[in-house]
């Protein structure tokens, strides 16, 4: 049953028009055809251009006995070949090898142009059918429509199997959401707006009910919300300010406390006034790691005192700026003995004092902050955390001094002890210490993890002033801030090279 | 010196699991990481910069943003929200440290929300337990007014629109009110003018009459100006009023917002004043944690024992949805634990607290019918597993859970 679509837009009037394919094509598309570009055909072709009524006259060749249609010629003379009627075969000279590409009719289609023809004839009819041509295969079922039969067909099989297919071709397993976004799908706002005599006749009634800013579906759609009219609409009353006075007290309390800084801004260098005042301070709590306690052990004295000699030293590692040999495999284990002949009472200190910081750390979370970061070390190492330690120039006494530093930490750690010993043993705990420091030796490769903490461009750069760390703590301060890590995480090496 | 010094890992407390399956690898690692986050939480309100600058480092190092689990991406999301905490406290500390850029959230197509509210059940579950209840109140009313107090914009109502073409008598005519405060994600990137004809569309293909309406009205004031406006509402005969919470109340401010000078808070004056709507029906669903504590450190825990659940139930999936969802959800977690008074919106309250509110105000709760119960044991069926429900038979409420940790509950409330 043939469908007159004369009325629509053709290409070409009603004859079948050829062309020679030759149009430019880049040699390259030759046989290869994108998946997501349909058409793209052999650019010898010959581009057949149907007129819609040429392209929907399926029965142009009528079976004489059983009324079958045909639309090439050369079906149906295979089709008599059954009927036992005389058949011929049109011979197949060496002109009409040349393929045939097929364009859509109808104008601004992608397949009209003859660079998106396609291949075969049922290609462009279904193409025309499911795209330009009216839905008039039903399911019983679900009451979708289909262009095209055998389309109708293959959605008969599985319909009510759990599928539901919206006319944008977007499938659902379940019923509510494909309700939910058929509501909201312009397929059907297309549709409806076909069935227009339906909408409109109940649609202004609800307009003109609620005297509201029309929300036709033709209104202003891109136009970003604007502030609702200030008489509200389907009720028109008049904003009532009454209660809000309450509140205001409550938006108040916050603001006062907080400095408040809008978080998408740049951060800005603070004036290093700032931080040598604050210095002091940090350094104590790096000394005693962990907020929960603030009394120091009694060992601080000798930490404060290689902290004090460490601290002299910012121009020492400012001006080592760092190659990377340091952190050459060798170097993980030299500092160990440089950082104990510079202090060695600090270990014999510590060790006899073992017995005491075994004791269970304080209250609120299980573990000191310390263990917790040894821990984190430790997985670094241990590959779970990921890669941390991969690359390292610890490789061999990776686990050694892991341990050392652990060690170190559980039983010098008083609950208040901590960090600083374990970076500045120097390469004990190597392991740890640059998992923080972020060194660039080290964590060159992983450079994108790193500059979550802004430090990517310190590593990057590299000559800075060693580490990231430090390269962040001078840009926070000049001087005051490097004592704080400079001392805890640099002496050993510092010491080393310079002695 | 050497032999001393060899760790021996077990004199370390083993950090308590405080929960099976934390999902994928680095599942185990998950109270540890909770436990430095603590650690930095307290630092950071202690101006301890040097201490919050290790750990946030370490805890970086160990689990990036992208990382392969999601206890990794949680912790990363945490690490975020304390990164700027400590740059709003202590500029002057943190200065320096990069801050990360505001995470870009996904401003939603209104079809890409209508998938995107089922990527999890977390939002069909209330739908399907509300949707149902109103059903049920609705019926026999010549005209159904629904003040729809919803965090997913709307996405409950085409369902519910369905339901009423297809299963009521005689279809009512429906009123449906919204807000205009869209001031939490997810974002949508059309007006409710937009929303509201698109449904109204909807409705008349099934045959019903629809009036969308907005009023302006904000979370910050407890909703005020939406509540006076419904007082002076010109019912209809034979009015149902329905008013539908889906995951907005707590936005509204609780307890700790308000001056010591006001007796009620705004969250009990909104439900003083709603119950003198004399509503037909009252849905309240809601996450079921406890996030508005004003210590940092037990409102971190809080939400770091919450929030896991979003990022493991979509562990699995692979897709641009699962960032925009992660986004979504880093978003919450840093209002939590970044942001201070007013600005700090994300205020969930535990179930048991919002059914004292209720309670209090005098509402009285409806069970939810068995007909919905089979149907949303029927969707979680279609969702992975670890999804589950149980039901409360104490206050009559429905309870989603995920691996047997209370996700979401959903409550039905009448006057009494």
């Amino acid at each position: 049953m043939p469908v007159d679509l004369d009325n629509s837009s053709t290409v070409s009037g009603d004859a079948s028009v050829s062309s020679t394919g030759n149009q430019n094509h880049p040699p390259k598309s030759v046989g290869k055809k994108k998946r997501n570009l349909p058409g793209m055909p052999d650019p010898d072709a010959e581009v057949i251009a149907l007129s819609p009524k040429t392209l929907m006259a399926t029965n142009r060749f009528v079976c004489e006995i059983c009324n079958k249609g045909f639309q090439r010629d050369q079906n149906l003379q295979l089709h008599r070949r059954g009927h036992n009627l005389p058949w011929k075969l049109r011979q197949r000279s060496s002109k009409e090898v040349r393929k045939k590409v097929y364009v859509c009719p109808v104008a601004g289609c992608v397949h009209h142009d003859p660079l998106r023809a396609l291949g075969d004839l049922t290609g462009i009819k279904k193409h025309f059918c499911r795209k330009h041509g009216e839905k008039k295969w039903k399911c019983e079922k679900c009451s979708k429509k289909y262009a095209v039969q055998s389309d109708w067909k293959a959605h008969s099989k599985i319909c009510g199997t759990k599928e539901y297919r919206c006319d944008c071709g977007t499938l659902f397993s379940r019923r509510d959401s494909f309700i939910t976004h058929r509501a909201f799908c312009d397929a059907l706002a297309e549709e409806s707006a076909k069935n227009h005599t339906q909408s409109k006749k109940l649609y202004p009634e609800a307009v003109t009910r609620k005297n509201h800013p029309e929300p036709d579906q033709k209104s202003p759609a891109a136009v970003d919300s604007p502030p609702p009219p200030p008489s509200p609409p389907s009720v028109a009353l008049a904003p009532a300010p009454a209660i809000s006075a309450d509140t205001e007290p409550a938006k108040t309390v916050s603001s006062s406390v907080l400095p408040i800084r809008d978080t998408s801004e740049s951060p800005e260098n603070n004036p290093p006034e700032v931080i040598i005042e604050e210095a002091p301070r940090t350094i104590g709590f790096n000394v005693s790691s962990s907020a929960l306690s603030n009394d120091h052990s009694r060992n601080n004295g000798a930490y404060a005192g290689m902290f004090a000699s460490s601290t002299a030293s910012p121009s020492l590692y400012a001006s080592s700026t760092p190659s990377p040999s340091l952190f050459a495999p060798s170097s993980s284990i030299e500092p160990i003995s440089l950082c104990l002949s510079t202090n060695p009472s600090l270990f014999g200190t510590t060790i006899q004092e073992t017995p005491h910081f075994l004791t269970p750390l304080p209250p609120q979370p299980a573990m000191s902050a310390t263990a917790l970061l040894q821990k984190a070390a430790q997985m670094g190492s241990t590959g779970s955390g990921g890669s941390l330690l991969r690359g390292l120039g610890i490789v061999s006494t990776t686990s050694s001094s892991m341990e050392l530093s652990n060690h170190d930490a559980a039983s010098l750690a008083p609950p208040g002890l901590g960090l600083g010993l374990p970076c500045s043993s120097g390469g004990s705990g190597s392991g740890l210490k640059e998992l923080m420091m972020g060194n660039s030796s080290v964590f060159g490769p992983k450079q994108t993890t790193l500059d979550f903490l802004g430090l990517g461009r310190a590593v990057g750069n590299g000559g800075n002033s060693g580490g990231g760390l430090s390269a962040l703590l001078t840009s926070i301060g000049g001087g005051g801030g490097i004592d704080v890590f400079g001392s805890g995480e640099f002496s050993g090496k510092d010491i080393g090279r310079t002695s | 010196m050497t032999k001393t010094r060899i760790l021996n890992p077990t004199r370390f407390p083993p950090p308590k699991s405080l929960r099976s399956g934390g999902g994928g690898g680095g599942g185990g690692h998950a109270s540890f990481m909770e436990q430095l986050l603590l650690h930095c939480a307290t630092a950071i309100d202690s101006n301890d910069a040097a201490l919050s600058h290790q750990i946030l480092w370490v805890l970086n190092n160990i689990a990036p943003q992208d990382g392969d689990s999601s206890t990794k991406r949680l912790t990363s999301a945490f690490v975020r929200a304390l990164l700027s905490r400590a740059v709003t406290k202590s500029p002057t500390l943190f200065s320096t440290v990069f801050q990360p850029p505001a995470t870009e959230l996904h401003r939603f197509s209104v079809v890409e929300l209508a998938g995107f509210v089922d990527l999890t059940p977390w939002h069909r579950f209330g739908y399907i337990a509300a949707n149902a209840a109103i059903l049920t109140a609705v019926e026999g009313y010549s005209t159904v007014h629904i003040v729809d107090l919803s965090l997913t914009h709307c996405m409950q109502i085409p369902t519910l629109i369905d339901a009423m073409a297809s299963k009521l008598n005689k279809p009512p005519l429906l009123k449906l009110t919204v807000v205009s405060s869209s001031t939490f994600p997810p974002f949508i990137n059309v007006s409710y003018e937009e929303l509201g004809s698109k449904l109204v569309n909807f409705a008349t293909t099934r045959n019903i009459e629809m009036e969308f309406s907005i009023i302006p009205s904000t979370h910050s004031d407890g909703f005020s100006s939406l509540l006076q406006q419904l007082r002076i509402y010109p019912f209809s005969f034979n009015e149902a009023l329905v008013v539908n919470c889906h995951m907005m109340l707590r936005y509204i401010p609780d307890e700790t917002l308000t001056p010591s000078s006001s007796s009620l808070s705004l969250r009990n004056i909104f439900l003083k004043q709603l119950r003198s709507l004399n509503p037909t029906i009252v849905t309240l669903i809601e996450e079921d944690a406890d996030l508005t504590s004003e210590d940092l450190v037990s409102r971190l825990r809080s939400a770091f024992n919450y929030f896991w659940i979003p990022f493991d139930t979509t562990d699995t999936f692979v897709s641009e949805k699962r960032r925009w969802y992660e986004a979504e959800i880093s978003w919450k977690i840093e209002n939590v634990v970044a942001k201070e008074g007013a600005e700090r919106v994300e205020r969930t309250e535990t179930k048991r607290r919002w059914i004292e509110r209720m309670r209090e105000a005098e509402f009285g709760g409806v069970r939810v019918k068995e007909e919905a119960v089979a149907d949303l044991k029927a969707m979680l069926e279609e969702h992975g597993v670890g999804w589950g429900m149980k039901k409360d038979d104490d206050d009559e409420s429905l309870v989603l859970t995920w691996k047997g940790h209370s996700v979401v509950f959903a409550t039905v409330w009448v006057p009494v």
